[in-house]
């Protein structure tokens, strides 16, 4: 009885140590974020009542035609973002130590910025990490901070949910324009009114997107009919990837987009309509001198922005502001820089078109990229009565810009709240009694300069702009960074719990030693080693991006060795046996099945360069047989004909082995019913016979534990009782598991169990005594489990999931309803159906000493064999969980490791827990 | 009996007739074909089997174990029927292990497997022929009684550990050449089998002076 309760008490301990774990780890590295679904309107200021505006205070401009929160201060907007732009091939060389050969290279930008230092000007633009193309172009659509799991509406598409500005020029009336990388297109697949998207993913090409873009800017520059206009250049990001920054590519690239720019200019300065136009030069993240970016480096993330109007202002902006970082440019002139943030790119470019500022943005109107617009220092903003006597051009720029902030600090406060009101994980109080304290104050100051005739208006923007920095810097540290504490504390109880682990393992070995004979001890321990360097190399492999990207095969292979170890050791000691060479035929099989998926995969994933053409060219096969009907009919036909054999192998199987007359009765009759149900439903769609799978698979499952309590089940010997008891409980699972798997559910099943099957009767190799554990049995179970979940399809990234799978049976969606149905498609195959029947690696039918052996040795044995399983996932996840912490500056951290840490830990906590189920159920 | 003859430096010299038959064929496909193993592996692969074949199978038919009952001639030909036989069973292990299968790729598996079957499968067979009880020794080294034995079981071992070794810089997403099937397959083989034979002239004199030292 002391035996029993081992192993339930260690499985406990074990579960709860990785909850904590698994708890800690994510709540230091996965940041959430909650997207909100709602939208800014031109109406919001009006009905809030924004303390910003009463009513009289609204411009006059602002009437049906252009409904915005502030007067657009520009007419059009051109936008060229050059990919990968560091900061350095913008500003001058002399603002670095050394010049380098690809700096000064966009010469048109510096000679702009040198000869009209009032109208135009060179930010260091600071990004955001993960600085990867598609998070950036979120976040300066949105201003927001995007993170790994923004929880929305939607898992697999790209598309953006959320506000952006892009949505409010829609919603505006706006013409858009976009030419370039067909990210864009992904993320807003409505939104343009023309578009000429290129392929990105194609890192070796490095010119086709930008000859495309270069083919088509210049035509639309000469026509009248559109508003924002957007150009994605890729070259540069490309030629980073593959030559790196100090390579003739590079130089060559920038030079071509400098003579691109030169061109886009000369047009400005001559065309009549583009006189009141902005031109926004701007990467969306830098690059590494390798040409790598991802993470939060200051070369990844420091980035720059140019900005000019052709028109050029009342006087001169540097008079407003701090003096900034000069140096000389190419011409011997000066040519000043300053920074910003692109947080703050989306309210500001809101700002300067006069449309609603998006909901989510958490950003500040810039005041110096503001102040380039010749607009923003007209007097049309203010009622006349405000200035009673003609100020400065300062004076009103100040008060325009102290009115958009407020609008800017009233919108980053209803974002703030109704956030806090919705979101899963909110900000910490005292951060948000602060941050309401700073608004407050600042919005009372505003209400009273306004009523007194006294206007201080650089406390009012200086408070404004310590309200929206401050609360940029909380969102930043909630949304951007990892807490390295919580991930190695996290880290620590993994290894501790794997410690814990290993302890209760050995105890139970030596314990079981004793009850044997010890003449086989030392073999058994060599098996041991074997198993845990298969499981070392598998774990080290996760170092990789690669290998976890190609982990099913890896997986593959390492059976693939045991297997063919296990050939060699038959040979060694005698002949092959049958079940030896069918294991080689079924792992060439599982291997087809991996490959399909992940050609899959391929198709979805931009990582994954995997030919799937070279394996697969069997296109020749069906044109042998065509105008046959079997070909055609074969796929139809296969899976109800395995179906067939599966009912009549589980149900004969089921007599012969379970012995109450009673139980095999009602669990052949279930199976049975089971079975032809789905057949059912193959047959004819019906979507009442997945229900009634689903249901007879609960209730069985639900019997078993309820017998097995009454004491119904424990008739017989102790080998047979547990044989059965497996057998019942699989054949309660499996029908639910098939169904959901699809038409490849009856050869994945019948796969799995003749796998099975075979590592069970090539166990041992009569070295061992037959009931006592063999760890390359054990991790020969555990691998061709991983085998099994690539097979069925899946993969660990969340477009791997087979969404289709949730609504078998069920056509409207309910999330927990469906969520479970995911669940059990997507760990049904690889964790439920192994971890029980495990117990078939002790009790193997016919064997001459399994009979009358001793009750607790059996039990010995069985705990080890849990235990063992427990620790290979253990130990395996563990060192993802490392290879995550290590990588995540990596440039595929939220791509790949982040996705594979998710299924990983969630594949653990359900071994565990079903470790635990087993164990009260089995013991 | 020669047997008692092979001692470490016979081996040696075996080993390195052999490297030096693998090192003939790389230059003649470098030199007369200007082929390397990663511009076209099937036509250096072809010719490295070509000219390893003869080598092997005349040096370890003179090694055979039974020198009374089995002529030479016997010998080299069961050497050549082991050569197609050792091929097919390299062939279908590594396509077990995950080795691409698709109708471009049989050229070079077929003239991969050939030369692996070269560094496993025929020597054994010129030595021992059929006879079960010394293949199962080779494979278990339960009684190293025979120097030979080390012989064929050291590079043998070595080359497929070398192959299996060797298949783990392909998923890699370097994009370099080598990286296909069956080239650093093949870079590995070699290595494994090129130190299995450095190795085995060391065994085989350890185990003479602990012979030596018993008998004393």
């Amino acid at each position: 009885m002391r035996m029993r309760m081992r192993l339930k008490a260690a499985a406990a301990v074990v579960l709860c140590l990785h909850c904590l774990g698994v708890y800690l780890f994510t709540r230091g590295f996965l940041l959430t974020r909650t997207e909100l679904s709602a939208f800014s309107l031109p109406s919001d200021l009006l009905q809030a009542q924004a303390p910003c505006c009463s009513e009289s205070d609204l411009p006059s401009t602002t009437d049906q035609d252009l409904p915005g929160w502030t007067p657009p201060t520009v007419d059009r907007v051109l936008i060229l973002i050059v990919d990968a732009l560091r900061f350095d091939f913008v500003a001058p060389s002399s603002l670095f130590e050394t010049k380098q050969k690809w700096m000064d290279r966009l010469s048109s930008l510096q000679h702009l910025a040198s000869t009209h230092p009032s109208s135009s000007r060179i930010f260091k633009a600071i990004a955001d990490p993960p600085t990867t193309s598609l998070q950036r172009l979120k976040a300066l659509t949105t201003g927001g901070l995007p993170t790994f799991i923004d929880v929305g509406n939607s898992f697999a598409a790209p598309a953006i949910h959320e506000d952006n500005w892009i949505h409010q020029l829609l919603h505006t009336g706006r013409r858009l324009v976009m030419m370039g990388d067909d990210t864009w297109t992904q993320l807003f697949p409505h939104h343009f009114n023309h578009s000429y998207p290129y392929p990105s993913f194609n890192v070796k090409d490095l010119h086709t997107v930008d000859n495309g873009v270069a083919h088509h800017l210049v035509p639309w520059l000469h026509r009248q009919d559109w508003d924002v206009l957007i150009g994605h250049f890729l070259g540069v990001d490309h030629a980073g990837h593959i030559f790196g920054v100090d390579s003739q590519p590079m130089v060559q690239k920038l030079e071509q987009i400098n003579a691109i720019l030169q061109n886009v200019t000369d047009i400005m300065n001559s065309q009549k309509h583009l006189e009141n136009t902005m031109l926004i030069v701007m990467g969306d993240h830098a690059q590494t001198l390798n040409g790598d970016h991802g993470g939060g480096t200051s070369e990844e993330v420091e980035t720059c922005l140019f900005a000019w109007m052709p028109r050029s202002l009342p006087s001169s902006i540097s008079s407003i502001f701090h003096p900034s970082t000069c140096g000389l440019g190419l011409n011997g002139k000066n040519i000043c820089t300053s920074t910003m943030q692109q947080l703050d790119f989306a309210v500001s470019i809101s700002a300067l078109l006069g449309i609603p500022f998006p909901f989510g943005s958490i950003g500040r109107v810039n005041p110096e990229l503001y102040a380039l617009s010749p607009g923003s220092w007209d007097r049309q903003w203010l009622p006349a009565s405000f200035y009673e006597d003609p100020s400065s051009d300062l004076k009103t720029w100040k008060n325009n810009y102290a009115h958009v902030l407020c609008i800017n600090s009233w919108q980053v406060k209803r974002y703030i709240d109704s956030y806090s009101a919705t979101s899963v994980m909110g900000f910490p109080s005292d951060d948000l009694h602060y941050i309401t304290k700073l608004y407050n104050e600042a919005q009372s100051r505003w209400s009273d300069s306004k009523n007194s005739s006294c206007k201080p208006e650089n406390d009012t923007i200086d408070e404004f702009s310590d309200f929206l920095l401050s609360f940029a810097t909380l969102a930043r540290s909630a949304w951007t960074e990892f807490d390295l504490k919580l991930m190695g504390v996290g880290l620590g109880i993994f290894i501790i719990s794997i410690m814990f682990h290993l302890f209760v393992f050995e105890r139970v070995h030596s314990l079981s030693n004793v009850y044997d004979n010890k003449t086989q001890k030392s073999s058994n321990h060599l098996q041991i080693y074997v198993a845990f360097l298969l499981v070392a190399v598998r774990a080290v492999s996760f170092l990789s991006n690669s290998y976890i990207l190609a982990e099913g095969r890896v997986a593959n292979f390492l059976l693939a060795t045991t297997a063919i170890g296990s050939i060699r050791s038959s040979l060694v000691y005698g002949k092959i046996k049958k079940h030896d060479l069918v294991f080689l035929i079924l792992i060439i099989l599982i291997r087809f099945g991996i490959e399909k998926g992940m050609s899959k995969q391929a198709a979805t994933n931009p990582f994954l360069n995997y030919d799937s053409g070279s394996d697969f060219d069997l296109k020749w096969l069906p044109s042998l047989f065509e105008g046959h009907d079997f070909v055609t009919l074969l796929p139809e036909i296969s899976p109800m004909i395995i179906l067939f054999l599966l009912s009549f192998l589980s149900c004969k199987y089921i007599t012969c082995t379970v012995h109450s007359r009673y139980i095999k009765w009602v669990v052949t009759v279930g199976t049975m019913l089971s079975y032809s149900f789905i057949a059912t439903f193959w047959l004819s769609e019906r979507s009442f016979a997945p229900k009634m799978v689903y249901v007879i698979g609960l209730s069985l499952f639900v019997l078993n534990f309820v017998l097995r309590y009454l004491g119904i089940l424990e008739k017989g010997e102790t080998v047979q009782r547990l044989r059965s008891l497996a057998l019942v409980m699989v054949s309660a699972w499996s029908p639910t598991i098939l169904i959901l798997l699809g038409k490849q559910g009856p050869f994945v099943v019948l796969v799995c169990s003749i796998a099975g099957w075979s590592i069970i009767s090539s166990k041992n190799k009569g070295l061992l005594d037959d009931c006592k554990m063999d760890p390359i049995s054990v991790m020969q179970w555990s691998l061709l489990a991983i085998c099994l979940f690539y097979q069925t399809g899946h993969w660990c990234t969340f477009d791997g999931l087979r969404y289709g799978a949730a609504f078998i049976g069920f056509d409207e969606f309910k999330v927990v309803r469906q969520a479970i149905l995911l669940f059990v498609d997507t760990f049904g195959i690889s964790h439920i159906l192994p971890i029980f029947s495990l117990p078939f690696l002790v009790t193997i039918p016919n064997s001459s000493s399994s009979k009358g052996r001793d009750k607790t040795v059996i039990f010995l044995n069985l705990t080890q064999v849990y235990l063992l399983y427990g620790l290979i996932t253990a130990i395996t996840t563990t060192f993802t969980v490392l290879c995550v912490a290590i990588q995540r500056r990596h440039l595929m951290v939220w791509g790949l490791f982040a996705p594979k840490y998710v299924f990983d830990a969630i594949g653990l906590l359900l071994t565990d827990v079903l470790i635990c189920v087993s164990a009260l159920y089995y013991c | 009996m020669r047997k008692a003859e092979i001692g470490a430096t016979t081996a040696l010299a075996v080993h390195s007739l052999c490297a030096a038959g693998l090192a003939t064929g790389y230059w003649l496909s470098h030199s007369l074909y200007s082929s390397s193993l990663i511009t076209d592996p099937a036509p250096t692969l072809r010719i490295l089997t070509v000219c390893e074949a003869p080598v092997v199978i005349l040096l370890f038919s003179w090694l055979r174990r039974d020198h009374d009952r089995c002529s030479f001639i016997k010998a080299v030909a069961r050497g050549l029927i082991g050569l197609p036989i050792g091929a097919l069973i390299n062939a279908f292990g590594a396509i077990v292990l995950g080795a691409p299968v698709g109708l471009k790729f049989w050229p070079a598996t077929i003239y991969w497997s050939m030369l692996l079957s070269l560094f496993t499968f025929v020597p054994a067979a010129c030595v021992f022929g059929a006879s079960k009880l010394d293949w199962q020794q080779i494979l278990s080294y339960s009684k190293p009684s025979n120097i030979v034995d080390y012989m064929l079981s050291v590079p043998a071992h070595g080359a497929i550990i070398g192959a299996w070794l060797g298949a783990w810089p392909m998923p890699l997403d370097w994009e370099r050449p080598w990286q296909e099937w069956p080239i650093c397959v093949t870079y590995g083989a070699i290595a494994g089998h090129l130190i299995g034979m450095l190795f085995s002239p060391v065994l085989i004199f350890l185990h003479r002076r602990h012979i030596r030292t018993k008998t004393e």
